[in-house]
């Protein structure tokens, strides 16, 4: 994993699979809904452990629990944290990250060019 | 020929019934029990859950990707350990798990609701979705139904199992216990099903052919032919039913208007009712509306129900009683553990101390009240700050609703008058918009003699002349606060009481429908006073 290209600095890892990224929301409805599938789906089929705290409230809820997402309340402009424990943590924390910078994949279900 | 057996008991109700008995098990504590564990209900809980997850994949599968996507989510957060988790906290803090249920997604519901984000608050909707489906997938215990036609014999019978049956077919009641002044009994005269209480316990096999020759207050086991006939032909000659007259006002001889409103108990009745023989409806108790836990937090059901009342009602006022539960009126894990007693938790003080119950009917009340002429009447308040509590949730649901969107209008609210407490200090009750007697339990409460239990039934009989005397008082105070107020206890509906409740100053009755007849001539016949109108002058 240390041998892989970093580009961005917010994310952070360690040799025990621990990884930490931050990130803000910029997709126009925030994370509910379909948005909110898409990321636990994606967070659920990493082994690790996915975690997100909401604007530093420093609370960390389980990222891949939709119900927690939808409660966590999240919309645009929030700052997200994400952090990934286990197996393929940092392999997770850039596939979710992805998806939050590309909207949730949103344009692309909604039949416009990706 | 063999020897029939006949058993003396109470009459109910009325009438003459034959058919094969239906021998219902006895249900006990121990029946019981099992039904209110932790792990039963939280198995309940899950294989609610898993109908709901089927449904919705099924629902899914019809519709366009859009659509579906939607329903997606729906399954999402329900295949979410999460929602269940939080509703088991409850189920382990006592909850049944409908309320458990309910209670952790309204809450859940509520966050959502706060959020700053218009986009966010409008997928509260989905979880309400969410929330009544698994709510209807908990239908709870299904009652153990029984051939149309046939005679229930058992120790008791449960309101809501009486509405779930089909009596269309006839049949009829008897009870090893039971009293004549409980609701079954109550719901067996509106339907004029025979029934006889308080046989005692007797044998005898399902199956086999049975009278219930109730006016006589008789069960005949196996009877002759000959003793079927004579119970047919007297009952034949004894029902000269009085053609229904219209109007929803009637005159006293000494032409005193008086108003007469419909007691409604479930739609049946609305179906069977004509309206124009009423001002409206009185009462509308919602409790026996409602045949599980899990119906009573459906607030669809609520809703259109109150709608078929407004519906049939027209313009006329309809006055819809918020749950009445506790008491001899219990739905498995709701009002049913702690407030067996007449004394407990029931009427309003369960509806404050289930506030999740209250706000799904009020929701319900509110949106109903945008249509029609609703008002909302209070049962069984005893202190002003029960009243005051009760327009709080109306007010915060109703603001809820119109932040929704949804179209809303606050109700009147009015109370139940049934508590000597609350009869004796009804000028402090300034914020009840109008006031509704309710006899029954007043009369029990004053003579101190349960309705439901026939040993002191002697007591409750004679109950009138105290009852008379404290409306009398109630109604002094009524008047100086300019408030309406009118009656819906069954004394309403016996003739042979109506002319004192006019000398109390009643002006308003609400009665059954099937007593309507009895009720117009009594009050025809009777001065505003409550003298026969022969001995005026």
């Amino acid at each position: 994993m240390e041998s892989r290209p970093r580009q961005e600095a917010p994310e952070a890892g360690d040799a025990h699979g621990h990884c930490q990224t931050e990130i803000e929301v910029t997709h126009g409805f925030g994370l509910h809904a379909r948005p909110s599938v898409t990321f636990t789906r994606l967070a659920r089929s990493f082994p690790c452990s996915v975690e997100i705290e909401v604007n530093g409230s420093n609370v960390w809820l389980n990222g891949k629990s939709i119900v927690k997402m939808i409660g966590a309340r999240i919309r645009r402009g929030t700052i997200l944290k994400i952090r990934a424990r286990g197996l393929r943590a940092a392999e997770a924390i850039r596939a979710l990250k992805a998806l939050v910078e590309r909207d949730f994949d949103e344009e692309k279900k909604h039949g416009r060019s990706a | 020929m063999a020897e029939a057996l006949e058993i003396v008991g109470i009459c109910a109700s009325p009438g003459v019934a034959i058919g094969t008995v239906h021998l219902a098990a006895d249900v006990t504590a121990e029946t019981f029990a099992p039904f209110y564990t932790v792990a039963a209900e939280r198995e309940k809980l899950r294989q609610a859950v898993g109908v709901a997850v089927t449904d919705l994949s099924a629902l899914a599968d019809r519709l366009d990707e859009e659509s579906a996507g939607i329903l997606d989510f729906q399954v999402e957060m329900l295949l979410d350990p999460a929602l269940v988790e939080m509703a088991e906290e409850r189920i382990v803090g006592g909850d049944g798990a409908a309320l458990a249920w309910a209670g952790a997604l309204d809450r859940y519901i509520a966050g959502i609701e706060e959020a700053p984000d218009e986009q966010l608050r409008a997928r509260a909707v989905d979880v309400v979705d969410i929330r009544n489906r698994v709510l209807r997938a908990l239908t709870g215990r299904p009652v153990e139904d029984f051939a149309p036609g046939s005679v229930f014999v058992g120790k008791d019978l449960e309101p809501s199992h009486f509405l779930a049956h089909d009596w269309s077919a006839g049949g009829g009641i008897v009870l090893f216990d039971g009293s004549a002044s409980s609701h079954v009994a109550m719901l067996a005269r509106s339907r004029g099903i025979p029934m006889v209480v308080a046989t005692g316990r007797f044998e005898i096999g399902d199956g086999l052919r049975v009278l219930v020759d109730a006016s006589d207050a008789l069960v005949v086991i196996d009877p002759e032919d000959a003793r079927i006939r004579k119970a047919k032909s007297r009952m034949a000659s004894a029902s000269p039913s009085a053609p229904a007259q219209p109007g929803g006002t009637v005159e006293t001889a000494d032409g005193v208007a008086i108003r007469l409103s419909a007691i409604i108990n479930d739609r049946q009745e609305l179906k069977a009712t004509d309206p124009s023989s009423f001002a409206g409806i009185g009462l509308m108790r919602t409790e026996f509306l409602i045949a599980s836990p899990a119906d009573a937090f459906d607030e669809e059901k609520h809703y259109e129900v109150c709608r078929q009342a407004l519906d049939w009602a027209g313009s006329a006022p309809v006055i819809v009683r918020m749950l009445d539960l506790g008491g001899d009126k219990t739905l498995p894990g709701l009002g049913a553990k702690k407030s067996e007693s007449f004394m407990g938790v029931r009427g309003i003080r369960l509806l404050l101390a289930l506030p999740e119950l209250a706000r799904v009917q009020a929701r319900a009340l509110l949106r109903a009240a945008a249509h029609g002429n609703l008002s909302v009447l209070l049962p069984m308040v005893t202190v002003p700050d029960e009243l005051d509590s009760m327009r709080t949730i109306f007010e915060e649901e109703l603001a809820v609703l119109v932040r929704r969107g949804v179209e809303a209008r606050m109700p009147e609210i009015g109370m139940m008058v049934e508590v000597p407490a609350a009869a004796l200090m009804l000028d402090r009750f300034s914020r009840s918009a109008f006031f509704s007697f309710g006899t029954n339990d007043l009369a029990q409460y004053l003579m101190a003699a349960a309705r439901g239990d026939q040993s002191v039934a002697g007591l409750y009989e004679v109950a009138a002349p105290a009852v008379c005397r404290l409306i009398g008082q109630s109604v002094a105070l009524a008047e100086a606060m300019k408030r309406p107020l009118g009656i819906c206890g069954e004394m309403a509906s016996e003739p042979r009481h109506v002319p004192a409740l006019m000398a109390a100053g009643l002006r308003h009755f609400s009665v059954a429908p099937s007593r309507i007849a009895d009720i117009r001539s009594a009050i025809g016949g009777s001065c505003s006073d409550g003298r026969a109108a022969a001995e005026k002058r």
